[in-house]
């Protein structure tokens, strides 16, 4: 298969998500710009609350990804099903986490740590 | 109509791969440059049918060929991604979501001839119109796919698909989205008995009839009366898949399911109004495989012992053949197991045996298996290698192995990604080693879902 093929691919598997995409991806950028502007930095501030947050967001994924797939949790079978929710998983953790951290930030205005 | 002239918004996706392709590396630009140059022809090319396969040719060999005069003989403007229909049938997708216009697919240079094919003259190298027209060719691509003959059983037109609990998936998108309704109305009965069918004639996606029964099981379950609704296969020979190992585990699924399984059965007349099948034993003799000898006139000698069945749901698969006027032409087999019902082609070079300028892809031909889109994908590319060697007096070195692939859907959120070939008692052929064919999984539940539509339309493009 070619690069344009895979693009060719790409492009229509993806073409009902791009606006949910961008939004999250609009969204994502606001707040770690916000943040930044108003002194956040990624390593210099600690919010447990927001990791275990985070976490949770990313958990919930095991419930919701299938259900979103117009499936369920225990058709996850395979060990490859497992690689893929897993990853999936991941994904969404890090992605709230990039949410929750610097929003925590702008809520709280201060790192307990500076505080 | 080109796809740049009658879809705007098309600009945005090729846009984006413009623009991707120039993100990528450059050694992996450097391997899609490596497809072959395109070769000076002024050949007349006529593709007749503008499904997948046809598609798919349209847009290969406008890429390959330069100067070829390519008619596209297709009367409709939409095109239906079939493969969707058992999720539409299963309450899992909008009709809607099958549809694209042809003008998206159709390349430039190509010139589209919106009417049905109503003849082919293989001596004289036309096809006739259905205004009574003639078209010329050098070459010739039969991809028209393949015909319901619901006329075969008595009482049955496609007109009765969503009424008198009768479903049939194939009938249309119409009749898909009528099937599911017709599922909602028995399962909202709160009980009462299903027969699903299959045919006793090779069928397109010949998986269909076992995962709508698998899908309608996984919505009984759901209603919480599992137990108040009975179900019942009908099978026309012994055997439910040609694929061996998924035949054993459909069949043992059924019956861990509670599916009563009955073979050497075909459904050979129906009566609506009663809600009465008659099915006509066919014997042990009557194998049932993907490439079983029937022709229409044995149907009325077949018959000995004739069961009649009451039904509040029934799942009507019908029997299916080449279009009559490739029947009628010279270009239909002659002998063989597809004599007079099929395409008369070599089925590893896709080239008809007889008529060398003639090729053939997708349902319409006499092949073992192969009525799937993913058996296009394969075949594409082996046909228009073929098919420039031919025009450049060559040998035809490209060879289709068979490949075939069914999502066998075993219940609504999960699948077998089954996909095999001709070859070693049709063994599998995985296009993923990390996904086992053996196993009900959820990944190849998604790709169904989500994947093997877009994956469909590069194959349209000819991008796949």
């Amino acid at each position: 298969m070619t690069v344009t093929g895979a693009l060719t691919i790409l492009w229509y598997a993806l073409a009902p998500f791009l606006w949910l995409m961008a939004a999250g991806a609009a969204l994502l950028v606001a707040v770690q710009g916000l943040a930044h502007l108003r002194g956040y930095r990624i390593l210099g501030y600690r919010c447990p609350a927001a990791n275990l947050a985070a976490i949770a967001v990313g958990l919930s994924g095991l419930w919701w990804i299938p259900l979103f797939t117009q499936s369920r949790l225990a058709y996850v079978t395979s060990v490859f099903d497992w690689v893929a929710l897993l990853g999936a998983l991941i994904g969404l953790t890090v992605i709230a986490w990039l949410l929750l951290h610097p929003l925590s930030y702008l809520l709280r205005g201060k790192s307990p740590r500076h505080a | 109509m080109s796809r740049h002239d009658s879809d705007p918004s098309c600009l945005d996706r090729r846009q984006f791969l413009k623009y991707g392709a120039g993100a990528g590396a450059a050694g992996l630009l450097y391997s899609s440059g490596l497809q072959a140059r395109p070769l000076s022809t002024q050949a007349r090319i006529v593709i007749l049918g503008g499904g997948a396969g046809g598609m798919a040719m349209a847009n290969r060999l406008s890429r390959r060929l330069d100067g070829a005069r390519i008619s596209l003989v297709e009367p409709r403007d939409v095109h239906h991604y079939q493969p969707g229909w058992t999720l539409v049938a299963s309450g899992v997708w909008n009709p809607d979501k099958t549809m694209r216009p042809n003008a998206r697919f159709v390349p430039n240079g190509v010139d589209w001839v919106r009417q049905p094919a109503a003849g082919i003259d293989a001596s004289n190298r036309r096809v006739e119109l259905g205004d009574g027209s003639w078209l010329d060719y050098d070459y010739l691509i039969v991809a028209t796919g393949l015909q319901l003959n619901y006329q075969l059983i008595d009482g049955m037109t496609p007109e009765l698909v969503g009424s008198h609990g009768i479903g049939s998936v194939y009938a249309s998108i119409e009749g898909a989205a009528r099937t599911r309704d017709a599922i909602d109305a028995w399962i909202a009965q709160g009980s009462g008995k299903g027969i699903f069918t299959a045919a006793p004639t090779p069928v397109k996606c010949a998986g269909a009839p076992l995962k709508m029964t698998f899908t309608t099981l996984s919505r009984l379950e759901a209603s919480g009366r599992r137990d108040a609704f009975q179900v019942e296969f009908m099978a026309p020979g012994a055997a439910l898949f040609t694929q061996p190992y998924i035949n054993d585990f459909v069949k043992q699924r059924f019956d861990d399911q509670g599916v009563t399984r009955r073979h050497h059965y075909r459904l050979s007349a129906i009566d609506p109004q009663a809600r009465e099948a008659e099915f006509t034993f066919v014997g042990p003799e009557s194998e049932f495989t993907s490439h079983h000898e029937l022709r229409e006139e044995e149907f009325s000698r077949e018959g000995e012992r004739k069961v009649v069945a009451s039904y509040d749901f029934i799942h009507v698969v019908p029997p299916m053949s080449a279009p009559d006027f490739v029947k009628a032409s010279d270009l239909i087999a002659q002998d063989g197991p597809f004599r007079g019902e099929w395409l008369e082609v070599d089925i590893h070079t896709l080239q008809h045996k007889r008529y060398p300028e003639v090729f053939g892809i997708g349902d319409v031909i006499g092949a073992p298996i192969n009525k799937t889109a993913a058996s296009v994908k394969a075949q594409a590319p082996v046909v228009e290698a073929n098919l420039i060697a031919q025009m450049q007096g060559q040998a035809l070195s490209r060879r289709h192995n068979g490949y075939t692939s069914c999502p066998m859907i075993t219940g609504i959120g999960k699948a077998m990604l089954v996909e095999f070939g001709y070859d070693n008692d049709f063994a599998f052929l995985p296009s993923f080693p990390f996904i086992d064919p053996k196993d009900e999984s959820w990944v190849a539940w998604v790709m169904k879902d989500r994947m093997l539509q877009p994956a469909y339309y590069a194959v349209l493009e000819g991008q796949a």
